[in-house]
Order: structure tokens, then C-alpha cells, then sequence
């Protein structure tokens, strides 16, 4: 009744708005894209060595095709280091970090991570490049209280990916 | 002195949802200081008018830290401290939206 009478009021004087503000687009956040930038990292190391290995001349062909999987190794590990950055820097709060205290030192290790990959074409790298965004993604969904569980991405480089289990 | 605002968007939600009426006044800043907890309006030079739960206040510095009690509300580690000369009031009385 209050709320009725109010609300009539408002069409007519026009009361002003305080935004209860969530961040845009509302709550969506999602560690995948990061996953699948990683993996892109490993996929472009192997394609990069496969490369080396079996056609190993150094024509025209061959450095545009190298020059390709570099641009987009280098791509691709930026992303995923932004994507981390994002879900760290706007969706994680200080009660995330009281519950997951090792939080800001694996997104360290992610940025740190990620520039090895840029720097080098190390799968070994790559490899912990992913596991460490996993890592990310398990406590990120955890947070959610949304349960995760660890399949193998059904597409090359074929590694182990944490997924939220709905 | 007093304000009747209308609540948009759902950071505050569920205490405070999307439509609500909120009355505001400056007087219990006078009658009782601001402590955690309280839910207050005030103008963010980014954002606009603004209505979220402080966290802690700094009375020292005249700061107070805010945030929303949905998971994915705008706070004081993105907006920075509230400062108290940006208040417009601490909300009084609540009129939930029917429904």
C-alpha cells in the first residue's frame, strides 16, 4: 500500500535513483576463455615444432607459417594473462581471498607464466601455463560453490581442462 | 534533509532490490554515527548517485569503504573510499517493492 502510494508519487515528481551498481555485463565471468587462450599456447608450440621438424627449410613458406604460430602464440598467452586479470582484478573480493589465500600468488605465477611463453616456444611452459590457469578456474568456480570436474579438451593439444560441472 | 530514492540495479539484492523506495536523511549522522552495516547514498563523480553497505569507516579521514552484498557488485576496491562530504544520507527507512 505504502510502496503503491509511493510509487504513484514517483511518476509524478520523478524521485531520484541511487544504482545499486553491478559490474557490465552483471556477474558474467568466466575463466574458460583463459583455458582455451592457454591451450592455444600449447597447440601453437607443438605446431611451431612440427613445423621445424618436418619442414625444416627456410623459405617463404616456412616463415610465413612460423611467423603465424608465433603471432598467435603471442596472441593468445596476452589474452589469457587479460582474461585472468579481469576475473582477478573485478570479480574477486577480499572474502574470495580470505578463502583462497594462495589466489594472488597463482595469478603471479599466471602472469609470470605467461610471459615465459611468449618468450620462448618451451612446452613445458605451456603446459604449466594451463595447468596454473586450472587452478585459477577450480577456485574461481568454487567460489560459486559450483562444482568442477577435469576432463581432456576433445580437440589438440588434447590436455586436461577443469570445467564446471552443471 | 530527507529524500525518498528509488533503488536500480540488484548489487544490494536481496536485502534491497531493483524498484525499491529508500528514505534517506542526513540527521542520524547528528544523532548516531555511521558504523558497518549501515546501507547510505552518495554521489560517485564515475558512477552517479550510488546506494551501497558500508564496510568500515574511517572517521579519521572521513572515509568510508562500501560495498554491495551481491557477489558481483562495483565496491571500494573499484570506486575507491566514499568520502563523507559525498554522502547524501543514510537510508531510514526501507519500502520494498511488492512482489
Amino acid at each position: 500500500m505504502i510502496y503503491q502510494v509511493i510509487d504513484k508519487l514517483d511518476n509524478i515528481v520523478q524521485f531520484d535513483s541511487a544504482k545499486a551498481h553491478c559490474d557490465i555485463p552483471c556477474g558474467i565471468y568466466d575463466p574458460i576463455t583463459a583455458q582455451i587462450a592457454a591451450l592455444t599456447v600449447v597447440r601453437m608450440m607443438d605446431l611451431m615444432k612440427n613445423l621445424e621438424e618436418n619442414a625444416p627449410d627456410t623459405g617463404i613458406e616456412f616463415n610465413n607459417s612460423m611467423s603465424r604460430y608465433v603471432a598467435v602464440k603471442e596472441e593468445h598467452a596476452e589474452k589469457a594473462k587479460h582474461e585472468i586479470r579481469v576475473i582477478w582484478g573485478d570479480y574477486i573480493k577480499e572474502q574470495h581471498l580470505e578463502g583462497f589465500p594462495e589466489l594472488n600468488g597463482l595469478v603471479h605465477k599466471i602472469m609470470q607464466l605467461g610471459s615465459k611463453c611468449r618468450q620462448t616456444a618451451n612446452r613445458e611452459h605451456g603446459l604449466q601455463f594451463v595447468d596454473a590457469i586450472n587452478q585459477f578456474a577450480e577456485i574461481f568456480w568454487k567460489t560459486k560453490n559450483v562444482a568442477v570436474k577435469k576432463a581432456i579438451a576433445p580437440y589438440a593439444p588434447a590436455l586436461e581442462v577443469v570445467y564446471p560441472d552443471l | 534533509m530527507v529524500k525518498i530514492i528509488k533503488i536500480a540495479g540488484e548489487s544490494l539484492n536481496p536485502l534491497y532490490g531493483d524498484g525499491d523506495f529508500v528514505l534517506v536523511t542526513k540527521i542520524p549522522f547528528i544523532l548516531k554515527r555511521i558504523k558497518s552495516g549501515d546501507i547510505v547514498v552518495f554521489n560517485n563523480s564515475s558512477y552517479g548517485t550510488m546506494i551501497k553497505r558500508v564496510d568500515k569507516y574511517d572517521k579519521n579521514n572521513g572515509e568510508l569503504w562500501v560495498s554491495g552484498t551481491h557477489p558481483d557488485s562495483v565496491d571500494s576496491l573499484e570506486i575507491g573510499p566514499v568520502f563523507t562530504e559525498d554522502l547524501l544520507g543514510k537510508v531510514v527507512l526501507h519500502i520494498r517493492k511488492p512482489g
